[in-house]
């Protein structure tokens, strides 16, 4: 089959863990945090290429360190969680630029789909059925934490437990993302559409499944619009989700005036 | 079944940052039984009841509960997130465990049916309380854990909760642990008081026990002129 068959097709769940993942960020207010994390994917990026192995996996590393991090800097520590991620993303952001040379920076920022593999495209395929599927697992109990910690800590559902498992789950998510959109962008494809969705959805089932089917129909245009006019499908899937938000936004207000 | 202890608490004290917020309480909740915890604000009650419902871990002393207790926790202060899309059936289903179906439940907190469909954030914060109510008592807990809310909260709903925690009391034969600080609350539907602030003052029958002298010095001098309705003044939160 056309390797281009392949990526979109990979991409449509790719997209699907995203939006299920920023659901989530959207509730516990983390939309900021993603962004910061994905940035630090960029020194493990960079090591990748400095040593010749598939540059996302050191990606994938470097993701796992700031997630320990971020998470032992909020439970045990007294430091505030947002300045130590706002100076740990703009190192890391520098540090990777200063590694990676110039003519794969921009790939590095916002996504290169060609460079795709066969193994790559199933590897990230899976990664994003796994998070799928784990989410629907755990969905009730993800829910109840982003919503009410206190409630779901009365359950004795361990707010730590949970807080890493998200913070894991954006990890992973990022990974698979930035070969479609970047590093840069790669919270773009995780919170626009789960933003979007926040502004029509009026169940929480519903929420959820017009936040994937946003970040599917953004990436998908966005993968269709590169191929066809040539322009990086990353910075296109972007500016889909982008459209997507303003509408939501115009029908928020149209259901609003209606009320 | 009632008279059985289902709650024993010995020496429970809690620090935060090297301070003292909880110190050397001890009590035993009875089943049926209702008590009172009062004190002024950030007396350390709410923390309290976050240590017995396991919220907060970090405490010294004992807590005992009697084997396969459940607990139904209403917290102080539950935000509702206006842009939150979610129903008031999949809140309430969230709850792992349903031993009333939902129009059960419902018909026992006297909440229409109608809510079911209508959003969380459309909710007013008494409305808000009884959909919290029906969440703790859909397992069917044999203690309730109510935290007063110290804010937006009308008398005449305020009141319209303790009603219907009575009655709930009263149909379910459940313990309930109260925190308040409306005396009058406390004389009309409880059985045992606790004064706490930081540490336990007093302990037993609300009439013998919430003496001028006790009220004094739980309050501070001044406080014993206004006499009920102690907490209105200040609307600070207890410490979380």
């Amino acid at each position: 089959m056309d390797i281009f068959i392949l990526t979109l097709i990979s991409g449509i769940f790719v997209a699907a863990a995203s939006g299920l993942v920023g659901s989530f960020l959207i509730l516990r207010r983390m939309a900021l945090l993603s962004d910061a994390l994905s940035h630090v994917a960029l020194p493990g990026i960079a090591l990748g290429i400095l040593f010749h192995v598939v540059p996302i996996w050191g990606g994938l590393i470097f993701l796992f360190l700031g997630v320990m991090l971020i998470w032992v800097v909020e439970n045990k520590t007294k430091l505030a969680t947002e300045s130590v991620t706002g100076v740990m993303f703009v190192t890391a952001l520098a540090i990777g630029a200063l590694i990676i040379p110039e003519q794969d920076l921009l790939e590095a920022f916002f996504g290169n789909v060609a460079k795709l593999t066969m193994l790559q495209i199933g590897l990230q395929t899976f990664v994003a059925l796994a998070i799928i599927t784990f989410i629907l697992i755990y969905l009730k109990r993800l829910t109840l934490f982003s919503i009410a910690p206190d409630l779901s800590a009365s359950l004795k559902v361990s707010s730590l437990k949970m807080q890493l498992i998200l913070l894991i789950l954006i990890a992973f998510t990022i990974t698979i993302g930035i070969s479609f959109v970047g590093v840069l962008l790669m919270s773009a494809l995780i919170i626009i559409p789960a933003a979007a969705a926040r502004n029509i959805a009026k169940s929480f089932n519903g929420f959820l499944a017009v936040s994937v089917a946003m970040a599917i129909l953004a990436l998908v245009s966005g993968l269709l619009i590169g191929e066809i006019y040539n322009l990086n499908p990353g910075v296109m899937t972007v500016m889909a989700s982008t459209s997507l938000f303003v509408i939501s936004l115009f029908w928020r207000g149209v259901a609003l005036k209606h009320r | 079944m009632a008279g059985q202890k289902i709650i024993e608490v010995k020496n429970l004290s809690v620090t935060l940052d090297g301070r003292k917020i909880v110190g050397d309480v001890s009590f035993t909740l009875q089943s049926q039984e209702v008590l009172a915890i009062v004190g002024p604000n950030g007396a350390g009650k709410s923390m309290l009841l976050k240590t017995l419902v396991g919220i907060n871990k970090h405490y010294s002393g004992e807590i005992y509960f009697a084997p396969g207790t459940k607990i139904g926790y209403l917290p102080q202060r539950f935000h509702v997130d206006f842009y939150l899309p979610i129903t008031v059936r999949e809140f309430l289903n969230l709850k792992p465990e349903h031993k009333y179906t939902l129009e059960e439940v419902l018909r026992l907190v006297d909440i229409p049916e109608t809510w079911l469909e209508q959003n969380l954030a459309t909710f007013s914060s008494g409305q808000l309380q009884k959909i919290l109510l029906a969440w703790a008592v859909i397992d069917q807990p044999h203690v309730l854990l109510f935290d007063e809310p110290t804010e937006n909260v009308d008398v005449v709903s305020q009141e319209s909760i303790y009603d219907l925690l009575h009655e709930l009391q009263d149909r379910l034969a459940i313990s309930i642990i109260i925190v308040s600080h409306d005396l009058d609350v406390v004389y009309k539907y409880a059985n045992t008081v606790l004064c706490l602030n930081e540490r336990m003052l007093c302990y037993g029958e609300p009439v013998a026990t919430l003496t001028n002298e006790t009220l004094s010095e739980l309050y501070g001098d001044h406080a014993f002129f206004h006499h009920h309705h102690f907490g209105d003044h200040h609307h600070h939160d207890d410490l979380q």
